[in-house]
């Protein structure tokens, strides 16, 4: 059959590319230009030289943000895709009394915006003396994370072969003994999405972290580039290249494994 | 493989302590916003409904209310038909689709943050990107004031959220229309049909699961877009692209009306609930099947 030509294709996706390229491009060059280039408002000519000097200015004012989105980040990612995943594993391979009910009521905590639990939380938090501290951005932000994390990673284990199954109840192997030997070696895609997704969303969460901290030294990275817009104002070049360093680890992400990230991000609407 | 009640309480607990411990939240968050509840410590004087009837009372909620469904009405609609549309250039456009689709999608992998930062420097009305183009194409007559204007600010906001969350829509068609089977495409092609036609009579139709999800999950966004709001305009200018979910944080964290505040999430609490029941035993039951 003749394919047609199809110019109309062609002209939606170049210009539709061309616009979601643009934002894209104007934060990369502008953030390499000098105050004299910016300030000459030709945003589309690319830079002259290297002004890595903006990056040095943003990067000293983000760097313990920086620093504190890491150390939350990791810790909280870990624990919940493990919690998450446990019990995800749990209902995804067995039908239990109930095991549909628990899902559902995951799913709907999962959901619900979180502004609603907002205040008790720092309540909480002040309670344990946990205020204003890493350690409970962690706890807030595990425990915001592991009802999505069994649900990202409950999708992708209904998706494993019921052979697997089979053949480890053959081998009498128990439900424990199947999570750490079977299933984490090969759900491999499954874990690795679900990790990336809630890494990803951590690291680019703002109301908890606005929330729960307050000053330079517990901050994470979003609330300090939210500040540095207001300290750099119409400083542009400052700005962008702020927003670059703090896009760093989800644009690498994004970049070397998309396509998990992607599988992650469908997984989270649970759309079957 | 076999497995005991203990099986079930050693895998589930962790899940359904966390579980069980935010939905008490949501009722602690429910009994504060009985009580009037001035200053960071707790103080608990029960005054029932008092603080609903307030905040009915005040035009800011309405205005913050109306602000919500204006999101709604207006992030949602062109970010399901421009997905819609790029999925099916995309599906068409054969060996392309690899190269271009990441472009369309990497904007999800940024925070609300640095989306806010850019975009509002794109709209800035002095040195902002967008002016400056028009002015370079000779089109400074139609610069705007953007992010500046009352009247203009919350399309500006709604604008980048587009930009961000067309992928996400995107992604989710391709996903349906690779559903849609070969042969009906195939055979409808054979008759003569064009991509429009294709596009109208198979598409459309056949995608309908996707648009399920693509508008519930936007409708919660837009119940609970906060990130934007705060960085590129605080809810200015004025208090004309406040949303419910700002107006909570400022209710409650800066000037310590923590009972108003609560009454505030309580209202998008309901609101998010009549979208999040029926999507999520709806996914359930397609799951199952």
């Amino acid at each position: 059959m003749k394919r047609p030509t199809r110019l109309w294709l062609h002209m939606v996706l170049t210009i539709a590319e061309a616009a979601w390229l643009l934002p894209m491009y104007v934060m990369v060059s502008t953030s390499l230009k000098n105050p004299r280039e910016v300030a000459l408002g030709q945003y589309i000519a690319p830079p002259h030289g290297l002004e890595l000097n903006n990056y040095i200015v943003a990067f000293g004012v983000l760097k313990q943000g920086l620093l504190n989105s890491i150390v939350v980040a990791i810790p909280a990612t870990a624990l919940a895709v493990f919690l998450g995943s446990w019990a995800g594993f749990f209902l995804a391979m067995f039908r239990f009394r109930h095991s549909q009910t628990i899902f559902f009521v995951a799913s709907v905590a999962t959901f619900l915006p979180y502004q609603i639990i907002l205040i008790p939380f720092t309540q909480f938090m002040a309670a344990l003396n946990l205020f204003n501290t890493q350690l409970g951005l962690i706890v807030a932000y595990l425990l915001l994370n592991v009802p999505m994390a069994a649900l990202i990673s409950a999708t992708f284990f209904q998706m494993l072969p019921p052979e697997l199954q089979e053949a480890a109840a053959l081998d009498g192997c128990g439900p424990v003994t199947f999570y750490f030997r079977i299933l984490l070696p090969v759900a491999q895609l499954g874990l690795v999405s679900t990790t990336i997704l809630i890494f990803t969303m951590i690291w680019n969460e703002f109301l908890i972290a606005i929330t729960l901290t307050q000053g330079p030294y517990t901050q994470m990275a979003t609330p300090v580039l939210a500040g540095l817009k207001g300290n750099y104002a119409q400083l542009w070049h400052i700005q962008m290249a702020g927003a670059m360093i703090t896009s760093i680890p989800p644009l690498i992400i994004f970049i070397f494994l998309g396509r998990y990230f992607i599988a992650g991000l469908m997984a989270g609407t649970l759309k079957g | 493989m076999r497995y005991s009640k203990g099986h079930i309480i050693l895998f589930l607990t962790p899940l359904g302590l966390v579980v069980l411990f935010m939905y008490a939240m949501m009722l602690w968050t429910a009994y504060v916003s009985l009580n009037n509840w001035v200053g960071m410590a707790p103080s608990w004087n029960f005054n029932g409904l008092a603080n609903y009837l307030t905040l009915f009372r005040m035009e800011r909620f309405w205005i913050n209310l109306q602000n919500n469904i204006l999101w709604m009405v207006i992030f949602i609609p062109p970010t399901a038909f421009l997905g819609l549309v790029l999925a099916y250039a995309l599906e068409l456009s054969g060996r392309a689709e690899a190269f271009f689709r990441p472009i369309f999608l990497y904007p999800m992998a940024l925070s609300f943050v640095v989306t806010g930062t850019l975009w509002a420097w794109m709209y800035d009305p002095g040195s902002g990107v967008i002016n400056a183009l028009l002015k370079g194409v000779g089109l400074g007559a139609l610069a705007q004031p953007w992010i500046a204007s009352p009247k203009q600010a919350l399309y500006c906001m709604i604008g980048a959220a587009i930009w961000q969350y067309t992928g996400f829509a995107m992604t989710l068609y391709l996903a349906a229309i690779r559903d849609i089977s070969r042969e009906i495409i195939e055979a409808s092609r054979v008759d003569g049909a064009s991509d429009l036609q294709v596009f109208i009579h198979i598409v459309v139709p056949n995608v309908q699961h996707a648009t399920m999800i693509v508008v519930a999950m936007l409708t919660l966004f837009s119940l609970k877009v906060f990130d934007l709001v705060w960085v590129m305009t605080m809810g200015g200018p004025g208090n004309s692209t406040e949303v419910l979910s700002y107006f909570m944080f400022v209710a409650t964290f800066r000037q310590q009306l923590v009972g108003l505040g609560a009454a505030i999430s309580v209202i998008i609490l309901i609101l998010a609930v009549v979208v999040v029941i029926p999507y999520a035993s709806w996914s359930m039951k397609r799951m199952q099947t």
